[in-house]
């Protein structure tokens, strides 16, 4: 493992403005930038909402690229959606291909919520990249802390979290040796045959769940070990202290997107 | 670390199954492990060996008998978190312990989870980071670390807490020599400091060096006492399902050409002192 | 390698030696260099594909690939991916079952998560080699076992090289498992093997072996030892015969 560029729950340890940004500030911002996108209502306020975000980054000195390589991940889902938006809105036809119709508003429709996915996995890509797990899990067990006074099991929801986002490269990692040794076996990965791609997907499906649970299973017992609160309330050593300057900005930042609902 | 009280893990009637099991995985077991003292735990899979290291933090508690830890009760659920400032533990597989993005926070994690201030934070990682040795390795990320260094690490994490006793579950198991080396190195100098070491493992070169072995089959306590005595006899080390040590094998062999050694003996130096003599 | 052998190449951690265990079975091509299969080159992608199947792998830690609902279906799946159905399938899932002393009356049909991590790692070979193989490549096969599991494997593969001629190359950093078993070894290193023949051979080079982080099992040391008292011992795995040459320096001194 020495040697190999792995990070933890995709957290990408660079030195920028926004690594340096207080957890808090950036769930906050990601929740309201996550909200205020499907409130808007034409494409133009998308437009200029991903052209804030592209600024923030830009001036933060945020590497752009392992942004990009998330929304790679998950371009299948994003063209899945714009495909039913293009096909089975009505509308006036645009043109058609056999029983296959794509109409106008379908068009529009489905590139404005493609753009809406895409921006949001820039969002939490951000998010998640510029912040450790153990951050992200305070962060929301300080946000969510009034809900305790209604017996909520805050700290149980942000641990789950935190073992979830460390466990990312773990899976890809177990993942990539079960298909290494399924290979071994005889079983094609490269199959044009989509019918035995699928099938070939569960003697790794199958093996990757068991290890993926048991390893979670040894770290919540490592956790437990070293007596994680149930609560989920720990001090820090570099604790986590709000500059002014970062919270006016960061609650600019929100101003502005949802002032943009109003304007677009 | 020095206390004017030695604190002791006391093991009375221990028994535990896990559920739906037919069997119990711990059956009646009696130990007494102390402060300052490297104690290993040796036996074949299936023996207990494993559950019995997590009986004596709390992580499990017994179905029947008791686990006094520092004098308290693993069995209260209260106490738990009083028994896991006292008693730190490494597990097998250095992959899932580690829970920081560098191995500064890795580190901080325990004393954190104890709700300590900054400042005392601050000291227990750079002193868990000295005892280790890998104070040079505070801004690295765990993950990039061989794995014998994130045993490290996570020996580091553990020492953090400030422990009485440290148990190692088969911490050494997937390193290779050389780590294995440095860990129980290390294991060694802790036990000088007055950690109380509680290792368990399945090879037996690593136990050679401990001031007392217990071995377990069948979750019982099989043998127990200087590891010269428990281990000098092949045929009943490998009836435990252990690996004899060859020179044993051989002293054996010396023994039945009418040439036994002195005494019993587990090292090549040993062996051949006899020659010398 | 020769056939109905078994090589032991020993290598550290981080010395290349899973990417060497999948060149040598095809999953891999080399940057450079070439891999030779009875005499003849392996250089198209039919070749590769004529490699793969000859050659059969086991990663570390088989156990974690088996998925099936019984034991007898994940064993079949090798063969099966190959084409193999009905009558012919069941033969071989059969033969491979009893190589490595599985009973399919008692195992066959139980979920393979219920099996012992032993029997698991059975199951996994058991899976390879119905693929037929003719060469065998282990990466660390003994690790985590313990000694009574470790000797039924070593007497199954043992049987494995001489009742079918496989050939088998095991790849560890853990020389003292396959001490005894091993035919031949060599020395993985910095990215380039080191050829040796004997376990005498490998006994000389015990200040080589720790400085690539290996470590002579305990039968390799004693035999040094002995030979830098003068006394040479021609099989370092043969208790008797060490035991013989310390009596006889013990005679020598008595003076009898």
């Amino acid at each position: 493992m020495a040697g190999k560029d792995i990070t933890i729950g995709q957290y990408l340890a660079r030195e920028t403005a926004l690594h340096r940004l207080d957890p808090r500030l950036k769930v906050l911002a990601v929740i309201a930038g996550t909200v205020v996108i499907f409130l808007y209502d034409s494409g133009w306020g998308l437009l200029v909402f991903a052209g804030m975000l592209l600024l923030v980054l830009v001036l933060a000195r945020m590497p752009l690229w392992p942004l990009l390589k998330s929304i790679r991940t998950v371009w299948v889902i994003i063209l899945i959606t714009a495909l039913l938006q293009f096909f089975l809105t009505p509308g006036k036809i645009v043109f058609s291909w056999g029983f296959l119709t794509v109409t106008d508003t379908g068009l529009y429709n489905g590139l404005i919520l493609s753009s809406r996915v895409v921006i949001l996995v820039l969002l939490l890509a951000t998010l998640v990249m510029t912040t450790p797990p153990l951050a992200l899990a305070d962060a929301f067990s300080s946000l969510l802390s009034p809900l305790r006074r209604l017996k909520v099991p805050v700290g149980h929801v942000t641990t789950v979290m935190s073992i979830t986002l460390m466990f990312i490269p773990n899976i890809l990692e177990v993942g990539r040796k079960v298909m290494r040794a399924q290979m071994a076996r005889g079983a094609d990965f490269e199959s044009w045959n989509v019918f035995r791609r699928v099938r070939d997907i569960v003697p790794v499906l199958v093996p990757l769940f068991v290890k993926v649970f048991n390893n979670a299973e040894e770290l919540a017992l490592a956790m437990d070990a070293r007596a994680y609160p149930e609560s989920g309330v720990r001090t820090r050593l570099h604790p986590m202290r709000i500059g002014v300057l970062e919270t006016v900005l960061t609650f600019a930042f929100i101003g502005l997107a949802v002032g943009l609902i109003f304007v677009f | 670390m020095r206390n004017d009280r030695v604190e002791q893990i006391l093991v009375e009637g221990l028994s535990f199954s896990y559920p739906g099991a037919v069997r119990e995985a711990l059956s009646g077991i009696n130990l007494l492990f102390e402060q300052g003292e490297f104690c290993a735990i040796l036996g074949r899979n299936g023996s207990g060996k494993s559950t019995i290291a997590r009986c004596l933090n709390a992580l499990i508690a017994p179905s029947a008998g008791s686990v006094i830890a520092c004098g308290l009760d693993t069995r209260n659920r209260g106490d738990s978190l009083e028994i896991k400032k006292k008693i730190a533990m490494v597990f097998q597989d250095p992959d899932t312990q580690i829970v920081g993005t560098t191995v500064e926070e890795e580190v901080a994690f325990g004393p954190e989870n104890l709700g300590l201030s900054a400042g005392v934070i601050r000291e227990r990682v750079d002193r868990s980071l000295r005892l280790t040795g890998i104070s040079n390795f505070a801004g690295r990320q765990p993950m990039r670390l061989s794995e014998g260094q994130k045993q490290l690490v996570a020996i580091a994490g553990a020492l953090a807490m400030e422990p009485a006793f440290l148990v190692s579950d088969e911490s050494t198991s997937m390193l290779d020599t050389e780590a294995r080396q440095r860990i129980l190195e290390l294991f060694l100098s802790l036990k000088e400091q007055g950690v109380g070491i509680i290792h368990v493992t399945h090879f037996l070169e690593e136990a050679t060096i401990a001031d007392r072995v217990v071995v377990l089959d069948d979750g019982r306590v099989r043998e127990e006492g200087v590891p010269a005595d428990v281990l000098y006899d092949p045929e009943k080390v490998s009836d435990m399902g252990l690996d004899p040590l060859p020179v044993t094998v051989v002293a054996r062999e010396m023994s039945s050409m009418g040439h036994p050694p002195a005494g019993p003996v587990l090292t090549v130096e040993e062996l051949l002192s006899c020659i010398l003599a | 390698m020769k056939s109905a052998e078994i090589l032991c190449i020993g290598g550290a951690n981080g010395s290349g030696k899973s990417t060497l265990a999948q060149i040598c079975a095809g999953l891999l091509t080399p940057s450079s260099g070439s891999v030779y299969y009875l005499d003849k080159k392996v250089e198209s992608r039919n070749n590769l594909l004529e490699l793969r199947k000859k050659v059969g792998l086991l990663f570390q830690s088989p156990e974690d690939q088996l998925f099936a609902d019984t034991v007898e279906k994940d064993i079949s799946f090798g063969p099966r991916n190959r084409g193999l159905r009905g009558a012919e399938l069941d033969a071989r899932v059969r033969t491979a079952a009893s190589l490595f002393d599985l009973s399919l009356e008692e195992l066959g049909g139980r979920s393979p998560f219920t099996l012992s991590v032993g029997e698991k790692r059975r199951v996994a070979l058991a899976g390879v080699l119905a693929l037929e193989p003719e060469v065998l490549v282990l990466d660390e096969p003994f690790i985590g076992m313990d000694f009574d599991a470790r000797q039924h494997m070593q007497s199954l593969l043992g049987r494995l090289r001489d009742d079918r001629g496989t050939s088998i190359v095991i790849i560890t950093h853990e020389l003292s498992s396959s001490w005894l078993l091993a035919d031949r070894y060599a020395l993985l290193a910095g990215g380039g093997v080191e050829r040796l023949q004997s376990r005498s051979e490998l006994v000389e080079k015990e200040r080589d072996l720790i400085a690539l982080g290996l470590r002579l099992p305990q039968w390799g040391v004693l035999a040094n030892s002995l030979k830098e008292m003068g006394i040479f011992v021609e099989d370092p795995a043969d208790p008797l015969a060490l035991a013989r040459a310390i009596c006889s320096i013990r005679e020598g001194s008595d003076g009898r």
